[in-house]
This record gives structure tokens, sequence and C-alpha cells, in this order.
């Protein structure tokens, strides 16, 4: 066991060396000097108080929809729906804010009803694609990938038509919410101590809940063999839907808070990507709930870091994403090979 | 083809699967290899067959020297493998099955590989239909499928890895004929198994290993209390012939039918004592596996009704019989039993009550190390059960039964462990039943089924017969019913 | 089996976005355009700003204007240094999670002392930074904040806001459209809705009536001028509608002229289609002025902007210290209105354009030059109320905040509700 896990943390290494030198050589390639442009992603991301927070305002999200997919898969689900999940809830949450903002109930008791909406879409959305797969045979990447389709449908409609800025039709979203229905945030930045809690809270909840738990355990037998658990006696379908509805809650958080703290309005593309990069992170740390901290930590730094990227080497911002998408295919390369290796040795 | 293999060596870390294996097997041979689980005659065969490598040694096919470094290799030199578990390709036809694992052609031509299927299929008389699709064949139909394919990609040795578990008594029959008939072609049959009796029936000549060493070779006729000697180390004998039955009705099953796609079954009754053991005989697919569905609710019956306990469940689901104390362990223990993945104490807390949110880690590892003592499994608590040899899953998998239980519905108890594993499996079962619970199980091993159960239900095509009381039967007897002869008196009763 | 799926899946994802990640990558691998090699002369200290882009730098269009108009700023101040981000726009797929006013301390990190903000879509953040950073100077391009006459007015004092009367551009576009036009048919393709939108819709309405009435002496009454929204002021896959699309249902449905009020060249690329498969369409594409390259056999002309020259002028305010806040609604010089030094609006005429009808443009350009205003009443609004009484000319206000577009014309005015 212990060897195993040496060699599995050298591969995990090499794999990232070898993402690291692909990198390089794309970097060279585009005309920016290697170090000089790792030092920028470096200073972009921590080298001052604003990076860092810009950092912390990225990681929030992703730390949400892992932690929301680490249970989707630990339950064997591939919830690529998550984009649409995070839309759904960035919807409600507007919605909640909306059906408030005119009246007498009090901002913070608003704010929360929108971070409870944000949930609840998220959750409903999931629920959709949960039973799109337990009652009506399609699975789930298809349903989920056809429902972020509906949610970004549902965004542009609302955005131009029932909830537009008056006098105007602009994919820009939807009027700025009055800033008392701002989730407070640190002073001048959009960081908000809520959300990060939350998000952190999220992740800590999934660890246990999949580490020391019955309902954690069942998933996993679900996860990995859905007859063996019917038969001892775990009802399955319910556990499918259960983490589908968890998921979807943490996404719907994740998209309540992008419009409470980040944005203050509803507008399309909010889910941003977060959802598959949250799949992207689940895949690189192997689905163990520990290394989410750090990882969706390293992937947010690299999304602002690389800003610098185009600010001062001329090089467009997606660096990030090719280094991301590099890594994450790697380590799954790596995974492949050293399974072979392994059952050979 | 003449086949010899010379000092060969391998090792897994510390264990030495195969330690200098020398044997030579003449073209036109039928070759048993017999040995306990583990004893390492899957690892020989798979070096044999490309898909792991010798550390050292060396094969000689016809007196030539060969490097065999994939299964791609070895079937190119004329080697094809059966595997225990056939390695097919579920969803697809048999022709595309086929297909697939044949080398160059961009542009695949269905009607040719049809029409050689057929011709195959001709020589040996099997009735498989090329358009058919693989996951609607049986156990024994994509062994015969296995087979054809082998030969088609022009397999000169065959090796057959346990390969009449899980079939029933006429296709394995058929299927030794079709060995026979093979050898006589000149080629080289490897048969590796840990039944005697298969053995002795079958083979020209017989090596068997034990713990990775080739402990000696026998020649016709074999000497079954040596071979034991050599598998054991020590001769083993059969259990008593045990019988608890108490009165007092389990289960009630009451003009029960049940169906499925392909079959229908009806007019079921039984009356299963406590203690009581029931055994369903019959080829593959005659109805047993619906019967002992409908027993626990995983199939709604479409008329009658089932008692547990005196409580109607009719129509529950299997969930719901689980809580009234009926288990099922299906014949397909990776699939439908056992989670890969997961380890032992896991699964030991999975089958245990929940008690509150958070697992109670401490006492799930002594609950494990107990049941891993008592159960003599080998393997640790955190052992994954895929890790674990086929005998060690089923014991995890009794060592998984709540206690107490009234009803046990299994599915092939035995197949593909040793005796030794058999027998203990057995005496476990029998423990249960002193303990006042009903086993019903279904095996295509008649002496299993003679020596186990106190009564015996025979299955053919949907039809059954009353439980019959298994002292009055012969082996004999209960081969003419599994293969559909000596139904007359129950068909008029069925009709009537 | 069962678990390879899973498996295959999740590489074929990570594929997928290595794939679409290195589709966008090719813009990196160019040669970042030469910057000047005045910095070696540079005073003490040399001038930084930073321009933020809601497109591409090189999208031909409305963010290249505004790129080149930095390019000439490094050129006529020494030692001045242009920072820039591409595809700064709401949920920006490049800036996950990144505010507008986030992005711009990023450029202020490396030493912006002025951050230009090129797009109304980023009117909220601008006016947000110049609040939160208010040491460093803003400008917010197409914005209004502080124009005193304007409707939010907001003072900000380290803030100016500039925009060109492309109403003139808009014109005289619409003039080549009508008097090129067979079937009487022009089609506008429009971005998102919204006051800028909605009063350059109707100038080049305007135009094209006038030149269609007054040049041709046909009836107001045969000339259909329809707009079609697309949602943004670019093709965002998924979310607008696509320009690409819109141009081909014009072209197809008889509208063989096609204006373009996006940022992007959608309409003139798929009118040169059009032209090679043998129909005779024309397209005035819009924003930057090489854009008639782009395929010059159905080019009419293209409307530009011209930002050098303002931004020229407040960076010097900036660097000296004699900014003032304030708003600028700069027209064209109509001594020259394609002086790259002096005229904020212009008009290059296409290889298109017949001589004829160039004569004509330059003719329209004079009367213009010489003050006829298009914007005088009647004018009416689409829903048929009077906007502008009759021989009433309409104020800057009135033009800039037209509420509806105009008779005559076919489209959306607001969104539906």
């Amino acid at each position: 066991m212990k060897k195993n896990i040496w060699i599995n943390l050298g591969f995990q290494a090499g794999a990232f060396l070898l993402a690291l030198l692909i990198t390089t050589l794309i970097l060279i390639f585009a005309g920016a000097p290697p170090l000089k442009a790792y030092g920028s992603i470096l200073s972009g991301a921590f080298g001052s108080q604003k990076n860092l927070i810009a950092v912390l305002i990225s990681w929030s999200p992703l730390l949400l929809t892992t932690a929301g997919v680490l249970i989707t898969f630990a339950a064997g689900l591939w919830n690529i729906g998550i984009e649409g999940q995070m839309t759904l809830g960035a919807i409600f949450a507007t919605w909640g804010l909306r059906l408030f903002q005119d009246t007498n109930v009090s901002p913070a008791l608003i704010i929360a009803i929108g971070l409870l909406f944000g949930m609840a879409g998220g959750a409903l959305w999931a629920a959709l694609a949960g039973a799109l797969k337990t009652f009506g045979g399609v699975n789930e990447i298809f349903g989920g990938l056809g429902l972020n389709f509906v949610a970004t449908a549902l965004t542009i409609y609302l955005v131009f038509g029932p909830w537009k800025r008056p006098g105007v039709g602009s994919m820009s979203g939807t009027k700025p919410f009055d800033e008392k229905l701002w989730l407070s945030t640190l002073p001048g930045t959009a960081l908000s101590p809520w959300g990060i809690g939350l998000s952190i809270l999220a992740v800590i909840v999934v660890f246990i809940l999949l580490r020391g738990t019955y309902f954690g355990l069942k998933l996993k037998a679900v996860g990995k063999n859905m007859r063996s658990a019917f038969m001892l006696g775990v009802p399955t379908w319910q556990y499918s839907m259960f983490a589908f509805l968890l998921c979807g809650a943490f996404a719907g958080l994740a998209g309540a808070i992008q419009v409470e703290a980040v944005y203050h309005r509803l507008l399309p593309n909010i889910s941003n990507g977060y959802g598959f990069l949250g799949l992207l992170v689940a895949m690189l740390i192997n689905y163990q709930a520990i290394w989410v901290i750090p990882i969706a930590f390293f992937f947010a730094a690299l999304n602002v870091g690389s800003i610098q990227l185009q600010i001062v080497h001329k090089m467009d911002s997606s660096f990030a994403g090719v280094l991301q998408d590099l890594l994450v295919l790697l380590i799954l390369l790596g995974q492949g090979a050293r399974e072979r290796l392994l059952k050979k040795a | 083809m003449k086949v010899e293999l010379r000092n060969i060596h391998k090792r897994f870390g510390k264990v030495h699967a195969s330690n200098d294996i020398a044997l030579t097997i003449p073209a036109g041979t039928i070759q048993g290899i017999l040995g306990e689980n583990g004893a390492g005659k899957s690892t020989l065969m798979k070096i044999l067959s490309g898909f792991i490598q010798a550390d050292s040694g060396e094969i000689l096919l016809d007196d030539r020297q060969v490097s065999i470094k994939s299964p791609a290799d070895a079937i190119q030199l004329g080697i094809g493998m059966l595997h225990q578990d056939p390695l097919d390709f579920p969803p697809m036809r048999l022709v595309d099955n086929f297909l697939l694992g044949h080398a160059g052609g961009l542009f695949p031509n269905h009607k040719e590989v049809a029409w050689d299927i057929q011709k195959l299929n001709a020589q040996f008389g099997f009735a498989l239909d090329p358009e058919a699709y693989v996951d609607s064949l049986t156990v024994g139909e994509r062994q015969q499928l296995e087979i054809l394919r082998l030969l088609w990609l022009g397999a000169r040795v065959l090796i057959l890895d346990e390969p009449t578990t899980g079939i029933s008594a006429s296709q394995k029959t058929k299927l030794f004929e079709t060995l026979r008939k093979l050898a006589e072609q000149g080629k080289t049959i490897i048969f590796v198994s840990h039944k005697l009796e298969d053995v002795d029936v079958l083979c020209h000549k017989v090596a068997v290993l034990t713990a990775g060493k080739l402990m000696g070779e026998m020649n016709p006729p074999f000497d079954q209390k040596k071979l034991v000697e050599l598998m054991f180390g020590k001769e083993i004998s059969l259990g008593e012939r045990y019988s608890a039955a108490a009165e007092g009705a389990t289960l009630t099953l009451r003009d029960l039918a049940v169906e499925d796609a392909r079959l229908q079954l009806s007019n079921v009754n039984l009356e299963l004592r406590a203690g009581e053991v029931v055994g369903l005989a019959g080829m593959e697919g005659s109805g047993q596996g619906l019967f002992i569905r409908a027993c626990c609710g995983l199939l709604r019956p479409v008329h009658g009704k089932v008692t547990l306990n005196h409580l109607d469940l009719t129509g529950k689901s299997y969930h719901v019989y689980k809580q009234n104390g009926a288990t099922f362990l299906p014949a397909s223990r990776m699939e439908e039993g056992l989670v890969p993945g997961l380890t032992l104490t896991e699964h030991f807390i999975l089958a245990e009550e929940t008690q509150g949110v958070f697992i109670n880690q401490e006492r799930g590892l002594v609950l494990a190390e107990e049941r891993i003592r008592s159960f003599n499994i080998r393997g640790t608590p955190t052992s994954v059960v895929e890790s674990l040899s086929g005998g060690n899953q089923q014991r995890a998998l009794l060592a998984l039964l709540r206690t107490p239980l009234s009803l046990i519905l299994l599915e092939h108890p035995t197949r593909g462990l040793d005796i030794e594993s058999a027998i203990y499996i057995w005496g476990k079962l029998k423990e249960r039943c002193k303990q006042g619970s009903s086993i019903v199980f279904a095996s295509s091993d008649l002496e299993e089924l003679l020596q186990y159960s106190d009564r015996v239900i025979v299955f053919y095509s949907g039809k059954s017969t009353p439980p019959l009381d298994a002292r009055s039967l012969t082996a004999g007897k209960l081969g003419e019913l599994i293969g559909g002869a000596g139904w007359d008196e129950w068909e008029t009763e069925q009709s009537a | 089996m069962r678990k390879l799926f899973p498996r295959l899946a999740a590489l074929a994802l990570a594929l997928m976005l290595v794939l679409s990640a290195c589709g966008q990558a090719p813009a990196a691998t160019e040669a970042p355009a030469a910057a000047p090699a005045a910095t070696e002369a540079a005073p003490s200290e040399p001038f930084v700003f930073g321009v933020i882009l809601i497109g591409a730098r090189n999208d031909k269009g409305y963010s290249q204007a505004h790129y080149e108009a930095g390019l000439y700023v490094e050129q006529k101040i020494p030692g001045a240094k242009m920072l820039y981000l591409e595809n700064v726009f709401s949920g920006s797929p490049s800036y996950p999670g990144q505010t507008t006013s986030q992005l711009a301390s990023q450029l202020v990190d490396q030493g912006a002392k002025l951050i230009v903000f090129n797009s109304d879509d980023m009117k909220d953040e601008a006016l947000k930074f110049a609040k939160e950073n208010p040491n460093i100077y803003v400008i917010g391009a197409s914005d209004d904040w502080t124009w005193k006459d304007g409707k939010t007015y907001t003072p900000s004092p380290n803030q100016i806001d500039i925009m060109g009367r492309m109403e003139y551009g808009k014109m005289m576009a619409g003039c080549a459209a009508a008097l090129t036009s067979k079937t009487g048919k022009i089609g506008y393709l429009g971005p998102l809705i919204n006051d800028e939108t909605r009063r350059l819709a109707a100038s080049a309405y305007l135009g094209a009536k006038h030149c269609w009435t007054e040049m041709l002496g046909k009836d107001a009454s045969e000339l259909q001028f329809k707009v079609t929204w697309i949602g943004f002021w670019f093709n965002i896959p998924g979310v607008t509608a696509d320009p690409t699309q819109v141009a081909d249902d014009f072209y197809n449905s008889g509208y063989d002229v096609v204006i373009s009020g996006i940022d992007t060249t959608e309409n003139i690329v798929e009118a040169k289609k059009m032209h090679d498969a043998g129909k005779e369409v024309w397209a005035l594409p819009y924003d930057f002025k090489d854009n008639c390259n782009v395929a010059p056999d159905v080019c009419l002309g293209v409307p530009y902007f011209n930002w050098g020259p303002a931004y020229l002028a407040t960076m010097k305010t900036a660097i000296d210290g004699t900014w003032q806040e304030g708003f600028q609604w700069n027209g064209p010089d109509w001594a020259d209105i394609n002086n790259p030094d002096t005229s904020a609006v212009g008009f290059v005429k296409g290889d298109a354009l017949s001589a004829e009808n160039s004569a004509k443009i330059d003719e329209f350009i004079a009367k213009l030059a010489g003050g006829l205003d298009l914007w005088t009443g009647p004018i009416n609004l689409q829903d048929g109320t009077n906007y502008i009484a009759d021989g009433k000319a309409a104020t800057d206000a009135e033009v800039w905040y037209l509420p509806q577009l105009l008779e005559g014309m076919e489209g959306q005015s607001v969104p539906s509700n």
C-alpha cells in the first residue's frame, strides 16, 4: 500500500513536470521568456494584496463546484450539467432578490433568501438531470449537456426579456442590484468573507461525508457498483438522486455568490466555466477531497496570475486554461500508464 | 502443435507464481492442468498466451523457440486462450465480435465472416446465430463463440481456463465432444481445472500445480486419491450429508407465475421449512433464475403469492424482503454481490445495520477482523475485494450475511472454487441451517445438488418439477430430468 | 468496459478543453505590433496607460480602432507605453470571476496611470473603478457619466468620457446604401439595443432617407430599412444571435445592402460570399478604417472612429496636470473628415461604390459640412409619436437618448417584454 502511494506521487509529479515542460515549450514558441513568464504568473497571483484577493474570489466558486462534483463522482455520476446548475443558482438568486428588493424585508434577510434560492435552483436543475437518468434512462452526461444549453437559453431570455434593463437589450446583463443587496465584501474588494467561508465549509462537509459517514460509504458503493450496492440493501436510485441534489445545491450556491458578491446582477455565462474547471480539479486530485483546497487554489492562482502574461508578454490569456488542461490530461494519462505498469509488474 | 515449456519462472512481489515449470505437451493431446485456487495455473497459462511475460524460461512451439509478448503475438503463433470470464464485448453482434480481434482489413466483409461462422457451427454442431447479440448468449454459448473465434483466427493450441464452471451438463458434454474432435484434428488442448471428475473423463494426461510448482504428472487411469493428495498435500473427504429440516414454513409460494422476455414459469408451489435446503437443478436459463429472483422480490410475479415468515410480501421490493430476513447471493460475485474498490471492512460496515450518521471506524475494524478470522478469508481488513481470489470472495459474501436470517438464496455458491473452499462454504451454510435459516440454491453441479439438498426442484425450459426428495434421486435421474427426459408424470399434473 | 468509459470521457473532455484553448492561442503567437522606438529618448518617467478592450485588438472593428489609437498615442508622446487587455466583457470566459475593475487594477499594478475602458459594457465598472482609484485617470469611451446635460450625470473628477459623433458616419453609410441599393431594401446588422445603438441605426436611416428622396428623387415609402439585433457587440456563440446568419437572412430576402452596427465584419464577409456566387449585394462595415480591405469588391465604404486625437489630447492633460473632468462628443473635421490627426469620425469610400454615387456621397458630405442637420424635425418615433417638432433641430441630449427607432424603420426599438 505504502509503496503504491509513492509510485502514485511519482507519477503525479512526473505528469506535472511534463506539463510544465510542454507549457514552457509553448511559451518559448510564443516568444515569451519562460522564467520571466512564470515569474509574471506568480507575481500576478501573489504580488499584491489585490491580486491575492482576486485569486480568492476565483477560488470560492471553484471550491464549491469541485466539492459538488466530488459527491457526484463518488456516486459514479458525471455531472457535466454542473454549469447549468450554477447558472440556475444565479437565476434563482436573482429571482429571490428581485422578489424582495422592493419590500421592507431587511437586506440581510433578502441576501440570505437569495443564497437559499440559489441552492434550491441548482438542486432543482440537478434533480432534473437525475430524474432524466433515473426515470428516463438518459445518461447524465447528455442530460446535463442539454440542461446546460437550456440554462443558458433561459438566462438570455430573462436578460433580454422580462428582467432587462429599461430601454436596453444587451447581453451585458440585468440592472445591477442596489448596493444594500450586495453580499458584504472586504472593504474595497469584491471578496466576500461569507462566500469564502461557505465554500470552505462545503469542502469540509464533503470531506466528512465521504470519509466518515454511512451516507458517504453507501454513495461510494452505489458509485462503484450499483447492482452490488442494491443487493447490499442500499436504496440506489435515491442515493444517486441525493448526490445530484447535493451537488446542485453547491453549484447553485456558487451561482448565487457570483450574483450577490461578484457581478451584482445576472448575466449570460455567469457560470464562467467554473463547473467544468471543478470537474478537472476533481479528476486531477483523483477524487480525494483532502486535496480540493490546495489544488483549487492553485487553479485559481493560475487563472488570475496568467492575466499578467497578456499584459506583460502580450500572450493570449487562455494560457492558464492550456496549462490546466494539459495538467489534467497528462495526469490522467499518467494514471493509465501507472495502472498498466503496475499490472505488468 | 507441440508445446514445450522450459524452466519458466514468474514472481509477483514475494509470490513465486511460477517456479521452474517444465512441461511438454505433444500435438493432439488434451493436457489437464490441476491445482487449487492460487496454485499458479492461471499465471502459467497467461504466460503462454502472452498476457504476461515470464521472468525467465523458454517456450518452444514445434521445437522452435518463440517469444510471446502479447496476446496478439500468441494468436499469431496459433495459441488462443479462453478465459474463465470470456472476454467478449457484450453489446455487439457475433460477427462484429469476430471482426474486432481480426488483424488487417480496413473494410471487413460481414457476409464472409457470417458464412465462416456458419461453417464452423456445422463442423462442431453449434447453433450460434452470427447476427445475434453477444449479451443475449448464455455463458455456455459465449464459450462456444469464443472457441469458434479462436479457431477462426487460426489457433492450433487452445487453452481453456475452468471452462466447465457456469455451463449446463449438456453444454459440458458438447464442449468435451468438441475438444476431443479438435484433439483428433491434431490441435493441442490445455484444460485448466480443479474438477477432478472433468479431468478424469477428458484428459490424456494431467499435470498438478501447487504453490507455483509442478508437483507431478499422471497418465490415465487417474488415481483420484493421488491427485487430491498432490493438489492439497493431504486427503480430503466430502462432509456428511446433513439434514436439519425442522417444522414451520419460512417461505411459501402459491401458484406462482413469473416471466421475463425469454421464459415463463408458472404454477410453482413450495413450502420451505425452516432449516431446509432446496436445490434448484437445470440447464442455465431454464427458469431457476426466475424462480430464485421471484423468491426475494427482484422479480414481480405475474400471478400467485409469496409469503415470507407468514407475511404476504407479494410484489414488494427486494429491500422489503431483506428487512424481513431474506437475502440473495447471485452467481456473479463481483457484479451483484461485492463492490470492487471498497475494502472488506467497508463491506462489513455496509452490510450491517446503519447506526447514526457517522461510521465508527474502530468497531468496523474489529468486526472485519473477527469475520475474516471466523470465515478464514485470506485478506486483511483493508484489502479491496477485487484483490481476493474467487474462493475468498465467496467466503466474504457469506461473511456479509447478517444474523439471524430466515432465508438465504444462492446461485452457484461454489462455482469456480476448489474443493477445500467448497466444503468450507457448505460448512458455513449448514451452520446457518442449524440456526434455522432456510436455503435455496441453484447449481449445475449434480453432486453438489445431491450432496447438500433436502429437496430438489428441477427446471427444464420454463417447467419445474415439484420439490423432490433428494434421497430418492440419483445423479442419473437428475441428469435425465435436466436434459428434458422423464417429465411425463408432471406434464399431466401441470396441465390438469 | 464499465471503468473504461468514464476514463475515456475524462480524456475526451480534457482534450476538448485543450483544443478549444489552443484554438484561441494563435493570437498569442503573432508577433506583437512593434512599438515605436521613441522610448529611448523618453523623459525620466514614461507615461504608462492601460486600455481595456471589449473585443480582440485585431478584431477589424471597434477594439482594433481603440488599439490603434493607443499605438498613435505611443507614437506621439515620447516614452508613452500602452498596456492592454483583450476580450473583457461581462462573463468573458478569458477571465473567470474577474470583474473589469479588478482587471484594471492589474494594469495599474504594471504601472498604468490612466485606464481606458473602451465600451459601454464596462460603464458601471469604469465609474466604480474611478471612484475607488482617485489617483488614476479614467477615460470612459462612449460613456456619459460626466456629461452635465446627461441623464445620469455623476461627478467623477478623475474621469473623462469620450465619444465620437458617429451619427455623421452612419448618415454617410446610409446614404451610400440608399444610392446603391437596387431593391430599395437596406438591412442594418444591429448589436445590442441601447441609446447609442438606437441613435446610430436611426442616423443611418436618416442618411439613407435623405439621399433616397433628395438625391434620387424617390418616394420615402419605397425605402425599406430593417434593423435586426444580435444582442451584443459581437458574436458569442450560444449567447447572441449569429451575425453571419443574420447577414445571410438579409441578403437572401432581398436586402441587397447591409450596414453593420456591430464590432466585427460578418456582413462584408457574407456579402463577399454572395457576390462570388453571383448575387448583386453590397456591405458597409463599421468601426475600423481599413475594413473595406476585407472584401473591396462589395464594400461601399466604412464609417470609422479615430480615437487617437482625443486620446492624445486627454492624456497630455493627464501628464501636464491640466486634466478636467468632462464629456467630449467629438465630430469630424469637416475640412478633411479622414485627417488622422484632427477628425474623430471618418468615412472611407469603398471600391464597389460607383463613380457616380461616389460623387453624390462627396456632395452629401459637403452638405453636412455646410450645416445640413438631418436631426431636424419633423421626426417621429417608431410608434408614430412626434419626437422633434417641425423645423426644430434636436438637441444633443435628444439625439443621445433616442428612446425608440424612427418612424419608417423596421425592427425592435426596445426589447420586447
